[in-house]
């Protein structure tokens, strides 16, 4: 048996074309995005390398910056708002019925396995200012000075991006949540019944304890697919407008494809990357850092 | 009737309205499709006074559906096998094959969790181009397998690792090399951890939009997302009837898969979040 597992030739053929393809695809590439960040670069040849101006010219960038507060309000907003609603469905769902929680199941999965082109757009017409589903409700509840033009102003155009984003996930994100309370074993809450606790008293002296580790790995994929929002910009608003609704990623893309310009594409790829190894580590380091063993 | 029973009919009936109000959205967008131009304006919510069929009929003259299908369809089939099949068998070696640098792989791989793929576009993008498979199906299919890879790995090896070595040693008694081992063996019995995956990676190559919008430009190696996307533009946007039948065309095939397999799909997706 050893002899078999020993095989040189056997190992190569089983493990080197997945780390090729790997190494090519993901890893590989963040090396030219570090040279090119350094270059004026305008995506087919080099014109010379300019040191730290990209960086200099990125950082200098207003528009820049309102792209990243513009990130941080969709990683705020669901992670604070998006993620413990979830949970709160997640709980409820718990003690439902099996007809209720597979009707629930089954429509709240639903914009999630759908198109984002088609979920984005829909928002759009529940957006639409004169005939949408949104300012529709709104009149009918006589709260006209509310019925607002809610992707071509300002002040509402990323919240509305983002509810549309939340709408989308809120019910796989319940659905993962409740995955994890599936996985306590029973005796847990069985000790919790004899002890006389009601549901919200279980619910957050036992289940939310119990779900750590869900927490930390909803909390990960959430920022992480919040932090690299683009389809639901580039669908609603294509970063309008002017420029108020950008996120990184999109900020990312303009300047690297509609302004031509690879070296402060590069430059904001990487700022992003530390970004995001921040975030990681900051989850690492303080939400769920022991194991829990059943 | 006590008190608690009416709370718990009350929670059950707000959990099946938020249920709905999931569900709702879509029925008005159906509801829109059969509209005229003028009547989504004049009576946005409730149903046609006059049903217009020509909506779907217009919208396919403009809208290259078949084609986009078809490449949506080559895009997530072509991805599935290339991950699974070189997903399963890196995960084998690392679950089973003796070498020093099994660890430090299997972490390498993992990586590719915390990289996001929109990072690396602009490099992954010249090098399609220099590679000569820009503007081929091929030059999304690598990326997506690539990056398909971490979590396929990451899964079955879990999936592995918890299997008896008992069944290798038998069929190694009995004279199976260690090819005929893995393919009539262990891919048999990985079988189940293979369909979630087989989901999950078709799931997220459908709907994959980013890398499609960037790469994809040109029309003929487009898929759903980004074909319909393009419609919108082209169309503008003051024909909601068509603009809806297009989106509930483009609904259709994933309304059927996930109406006969939405338990499976629940559990495919849920899979990732119990292993980790």
């Amino acid at each position: 048996m050893n002899k078999i597992y020993g095989n040189k030739v056997a190992i190569f053929i089983f493990a080197f074309p997945t780390l090729l393809l790997f190494t090519a695809f993901v890893i590989y590439p963040i090396f030219p995005e570090l040279i090119i960040s350094f270059q004026e670069n305008d995506g087919f040849k080099n014109m010379g390398y300019v040191g730290f101006k990209n960086y200099l010219n990125v950082l200098r960038d207003e528009v820049f910056w309102q792209s990243n507060l513009n990130t941080f309000i969709i990683v705020l907003i669901s992670t604070l708002i998006g993620l413990p609603i979830s949970l709160a469905l997640a709980l409820i769902m718990d003690i439902q019925s099996d007809s209720v929680r597979r009707f629930f199941k089954f429509s709240s999965v639903f914009p999630a396995v759908l198109s984002v082109t088609v979920i984005a757009q829909m928002w759009v017409a529940i957006y639409e200012p004169q005939w949408g589903l949104l300012n529709g409700i709104l009149r009918a509840v006589r709260l006209d000075n509310l019925a607002l033009a809610w992707l071509s102003d300002e002040r509402t155009v990323v919240l509305a991006i983002t509810v549309a984003f939340l709408w989308q996930y809120i019910g796989l994100n319940a659905l993962l949540f409740y995955t994890g309370i599936k996985a306590i074993p029973k005796t847990y809450f069985e000790a919790a019944l004899i002890d006389g606790a009601g549901f919200i008293r279980t619910s957050i002296k036992v289940t939310i304890p119990l779900l750590r580790e869900t927490v930390k790995y909803l909390l990960t994929i959430s920022i992480l697919g919040c932090m690299s929002q683009f389809a639901h910009v580039r669908i609603m608003t294509a970063g309008g407008p002017g420029s108020s609704s950008r996120t990184v990623i999109y900020h990312l893309y303009y300047k690297a494809f509609s302004a031509s310009d690879f070296g402060q594409g590069c430059a904001i790829a990487i700022i992003f990357i530390i970004e995001c190894l921040i975030l990681t580590f900051i989850i690492n380091r303080y939400v769920a850092r022991e194991k829990i063993e059943f | 009737m006590n008190r608690n029973k009416i709370i718990k009919t009350l929670i059950s009936i707000m959990m099946i309205a938020i249920g709905l109000s999931f569900l709702f959205p879509m029925y008005w967008i159906l509801n829109i499709s059969f509209k005229s131009k003028s009547e989504v304006y004049d009576n946005p919510f409730g149903l046609p006074n006059e049903w217009v069929f020509n909506n779907y009929g217009d919208a396919l003259e403009k809208f290259n559906f078949p084609r986009y299908l078809t490449n949506s369809l080559i895009y997530s089939v072509c991805t599935i096998i290339i991950t699974i099949f070189l997903g399963s068998m890196f995960a084998y070696c690392i679950s089973r094959m003796n070498w020093k640098y099994k660890g430090l792989a299997l972490s390498y791989v993992s990586l590719g969790l915390i990289v996001p793929v929109q990072v690396v576009i602009i490099p992954i993008l010249i090098m399609t181009r220099s590679l000569g498979l820009k503007g081929t199906h091929f030059g999304l299919i690598l990326p997506y397998s690539a990056f398909a890879l971490s979590s396929c790995v990451l899964m079955l090896y879990a999936f592995l690792r918890s299997l008896p070595m008992e069944l290798e040693e038998a069929a190694c008694i009995d004279g199976c090399n260690i090819y005929q081992t893995f393919f009539r063996i262990i891919l048999p019995i990985i079988k189940p951890a293979i369909s979630t995956q087989c989901v999950l990676i078709f799931m997220n190559t459908y709907n994959e939009f980013f890398l499609a919008f960037i790469l994809g430009a040109e029309d003929k190696i487009r898929p759903l997302t980004v074909g319909l996307l393009n419609f919108f533009v082209s169309i503008g946007v003051n024909h909601w009837g068509q603009i809806g039948a297009a989106m509930v065309i483009t609904s259709i095939p994933t309304v059927i898969v996930y109406a006969i397999g939405n338990e499976q799909i629940e559990n495919a997706l849920t899979a990732g979040a119990i292993l980790k």
